[in-house]
């Protein structure tokens, strides 16, 4: 059919800027990964040398850390406070609400590294307000402590957006039924509305990690590139700061990669072990 | 005194009122109906005795004892809905065991239970199956043994045919029957549709707009409909005014009058009222024509017997009535 | 719902617009203040800082950059994006399903992974794209693709193209009259959502403006990041601005949709 072949041309542009700006990089560091530039030959050299430095080690420990911990911070708020809204039930304060996150998820990276200086540095307005009234004694915002309030933070509006529609999955009428044959609220949550919630649960903590984990933005805005994670180490070894090794960090960056993938297969395998997808006895 | 009594519930929804002055009672091991069109409230009603929406004032006693201050965990009462709710994370064997699960029994005695309740409902087969392997029969026949098997002192179910296909909408409604007989549950059941509650029901509570217009047995409501709505609801009545009636019949009626299509017979055209055939349907066993009496439309049901009880359209015809199947309505 | 839920989920929703709010608020304050170094409230308010920065001439510079740049990427990736989903919806779809996965792509690549392979690309010539604003709009396009996408499909989904389509051939349009007359009308909407959802997500992206082109071509975000040395009060009075900017954007497209979503 010639509409169809013709068709097939219009798909051409997109392909075309798609393989060039999304394909083609991934597949340079791929294949370049495996070449050393100081022992000019091809190899796991790179790869070698970056697990077995403390230096990279360290970087993945804290990429994970910090990651993992705001990712369990945010998606536990997100779980409270989006199910809080989703009951709230229509209304100008629900609709207000929803856009209103919608914005928020967009003010991380360098306005919110800004920002939380101002909330929480060393003379932050919280840090004073905390300080006077005794209850912290010196919180610093340049820790491994500080680095995850400030993902949690945007973690939570992500975390709420994504959450928010297995809320309308929850039928009211189980939460009745379970009433009726004796369950209170906390057995019904425990019993149905979690396990219910799981697969949802499960998928949003995998998306909240991936974005922690190549998080970029915020913590080298906040830190200038003195604490130690993945993506602040990848970035150093490409914009010549002091050394210029795209190779390395073509291996750094796969190595991210990898991790993400692997997370993202573990999280599928949960799900198809669910009751979503039993399969007859 | 009876075993479930309703006494003077109210509830309104800000400006709307949702029931008024509900009062009615039910026997133990009786079949009690609610039936009435959408919105009438009879929902709302089966909701609050089951204790999930609030009243605003008024009792409901179970045995003695006044249950609207209680939770619905505490009134043991049992309710299958019409979309079913089975927990979707669990096989049918836990869904009917979530109940005893709550009461904390020993796990022997919670497998026997549910063992016998899916031999009640004819599904000991699927006990392995999850709600979204099962066809909509068998989630509310599961919703039901969900329901049973706690030994509850009223069973309320809320349109839980209205999903369901024809065909097994009848087999249920007959296995849902035999069931309550079987264990003597008291029950109340809603419905919007008459056949279903003039088969299975001992009793029937008519409702509109928040207020019970008749209650009694099937016999009564079909036969001896007290007013306007009940008549135009339950059966196909013809409605004449005053004067079509007396027009008709040439005896003086004050008041409405309301006419089963079944109590009028077809005789010969020179004898009874002249009538005009208009029309007529076939609705399987019974052909449902549409006449022309002295000016009055009429329609007249007659049993498909044989090809003699064809009439074509345009036929003179005589219409036969008894004065007595004439009921005045106000 | 009884009254101590409905209070406890009232509760709960104020406590997240708080800790949302409290950023922003922090910051506008920090704007409006004249100094406010170590005490727990402001010394006093003044409207100096905003004045200064929007007669800021390398401010409005970066601040025009940034537009050009989202309005051209998104424009950019709607004449790319649209007909290669109408060609999909239409002739392929089972093509959607390897659609689904490409948008995939760039939350498994974060943009740190992508500038390592793009910066050795386009960093010598023949394609000489880094440090212009051209290798953002091809940057830009991909990762605006999964917003694009989503909104457009669900609109395609929602006017059943496929119908709509044949309805408009047996009324004696060829496909490409009805593709441009009949169906292009009907994607106003989701059109709009794509710009309003990908717009405020790409004039806050920092990674791929920093990596690869810098200073040479400074947008909204990096000449933030450059100000970070100089006073709290104007970064801050920036952020408000770039804040109010994306809002009002969000706000005219919200005007433009023909129906409350």
């Amino acid at each position: 059919m010639k509409g169809r072949g013709l068709a097939l041309l219009l798909l051409l542009p997109f392909t075309l800027f798609w393989v060039a700006f999304q394909l083609a990089p991934l597949l340079w560091i791929a294949i370049n990964s495996f070449w050393s530039e100081m022992n000019t030959r091809w190899g796991w050299d790179n790869y070698h040398d970056i697990l077995t430095s403390p230096f990279y080690l360290q970087a993945f420990r804290f990429s994970l850390d910090i990651s993992f911990w705001s990712s369990v911070y945010g998606l536990l708020i997100a779980l409270l406070t989006g199910y809080s809204l989703h009951q709230l039930g229509g209304g100008r304060l629900q609709r207000f609400l929803i856009s209103f996150t919608n914005m928020t998820s967009n003010f991380a990276g360098v306005p919110l590294a800004f920002a939380f200086v101002i909330l929480l540095g060393l003379n932050g307005f919280l840090t004073l307000l905390l300080r006077h009234y005794g209850v912290i004694d010196a919180f610093r915002l340049f820790s491994r402590n500080g680095m995850v309030l400030v993902y949690t933070w945007f973690q939570i509006p992500l975390g709420v957006l994504l959450l928010y529609p297995a809320f309308d999955g929850l039928k009211r009428e189980w939460q009745e039924s379970a009433a009726l044959l004796g369950a209170s609220r906390w057995r019904y949550w425990w019993h149905i509305g979690l396990p219910i919630l799981f697969p949802a649960l499960l998928g949003t903590f995998v998306i909240l990690l991936a974005n922690a984990l190549g998080a970029y933005a915020t913590i080298y805005a906040l830190t200038t590139g003195n604490f130690n994670v993945v993506p602040v180490r990848i970035a150093a070894l490409v914009s010549g700061d002091i050394s210029l090794d795209p190779n390395t960090g073509s291996a750094l960056a796969m190595l991210l990669v990898a991790i993400m993938a692997l997370i993202t297969l573990v999280q599928q395998y949960l799900v198809r072990r669910s009751y979503l997808n039993a399969k007859q006895p | 005194m009876s075993y479930l009594e309703v006494r003077q519930l109210n509830k309104r929804y800000g400006p709307t009122t949702i029931f008024e002055q509900i009062d009615f009672s039910a026997d133990e091991g009786e079949f009690v109906t609610l039936l009435g069109p959408s919105g009438c409230g009879k929902s709302t009603l089966l909701r609050c005795l089951a204790g999930l929406t609030g009243v605003d004032s008024g009792e409901i006693v179970i045995a003695g004892k006044d249950i609207v201050p209680l939770a619905p965990q505490k009134r043991a009462i049992g309710m299958v809905f019409q979309s079913y709710a089975l927990f979707p994370n669990m096989t049918v064997e836990k869904n009917v065991a979530f109940g005893l699960k709550m009461q904390k029994l020993p796990e022997a005695q919670i497998r026997q239970r549910v063992l016998e309740v899916l031999e009640l409902v004819e599904l000991t087969d699927y006990a392995r199956r999850y709600p979204h392997q099962l066809s909509g029969g068998q989630c509310q026949r599961v919703a039901l043994a969900r329901s049973l098997v706690t030994r509850p002192r009223l069973l309320l179910l809320d349109e839980p045919l209205s999903a369901l296909d024809a065909r097994i909408r009848r087999h249920l409604r007959d296995q849902i029957r035999r069931i309550q007989r079987e264990l003597n549950l008291t029950t109340l059941f809603v419905t919007h549709d008459q056949e279903e509650a003039l088969t299975l029901s001992d009793r029937i509570v008519l409702m509109n707009r928040g207020k019970i217009v008749q209650n009694g047995d099937a016999e009564a409501l079909y036969t001896q409909p007290v007013d306007l709505f009940a008549a135009g609801f339950i059966g196909n009545y013809n409605l004449l005014s005053a004067e079509q009636a007396t027009q008709l019949t040439g005896q003086p009626f004050q008041s409405q009058v309301a006419i089963r299509p079944e109590s009028m017979q077809f005789i010969a055209p020179g004898l009874g009222i002249p009538a005009e055939i208009l029309s007529h349907s076939l609705l399987g066993n019974v052909i449902r024509y549409r006449i022309r009496a002295q000016g009055v439309e009429l329609a007249v049901d007659v049993l498909n017997r044989s090809a003699a009880d064809l009439h074509p359209a345009g036929q003179q015809i005589g219409l036969q009535l008894e004065m007595s199947t004439l009921r005045q309505v106000a | 719902m009884s009254r101590t839920e409905h209070l406890y989920h009232r509760v709960m929703v104020w406590l997240l617009f708080i800790v949302l709010a409290l950023p922003l608020l922090a910051t506008l304050l920090y704007a409006l203040s004249s100094d406010w170094s170590n005490t727990l409230l402001p010394q006093g308010y003044t409207l100096k800082w905003f004045i200064q920065l929007w007669n800021d001439g390398r401010f409005l510079t970066a601040l025009g950059h940034s537009l050009l740049i989202c309005f051209g990427a998104l424009l950019f990736s709607l004449i790319l994006v649209l007909p290669a989903m109408f060609v999909i919806a239409y002739y392929y779809p089972r093509l959607d399903a390897v659609m689904n996965i490409l948008i995939l792509m760039p939350f498994a690549v974060p943009p740190v992974v992508s500038s390592v392979g793009l910066l050795q690309l386009y960093s010598s010539s023949p394609l000489m794209l880094t440090g212009t604003p051209w290798i953002l709009i091809g940057c830009y396009f991909t990762i605006a693709l999964p917003f694009i996408y989503r909104a457009l499909a669900n609109n395609m989904q929602a006017i059943n193209l496929k119908e709509l389509i044949d309805a408009a051939q047996l009324l004696g349009a060829s496909t490409w009259q009805a593709a441009l007359w009949v169906v292009l009308p009907n994607l106003r909407k989701g059109m709009l959502i794509a710009v309003l959802l990908s717009f405020s997500f790409l004039i806050g992206e920092f990674v791929f403006a920093n990596l690869l082109v810098g200073n040479r071509y400074e947008t909204l975000q990096v000449y933030l990041f450059n100000m970070r040395n100089g006073s709290g009060h104007f970064t801050s009075a920036l952020v408000i601005s770039y804040f109010f900017v994306v809002l009002l954007v969000t706000w005219l497209a919200n005007a433009l949709n023909p129906e409350r979503g």
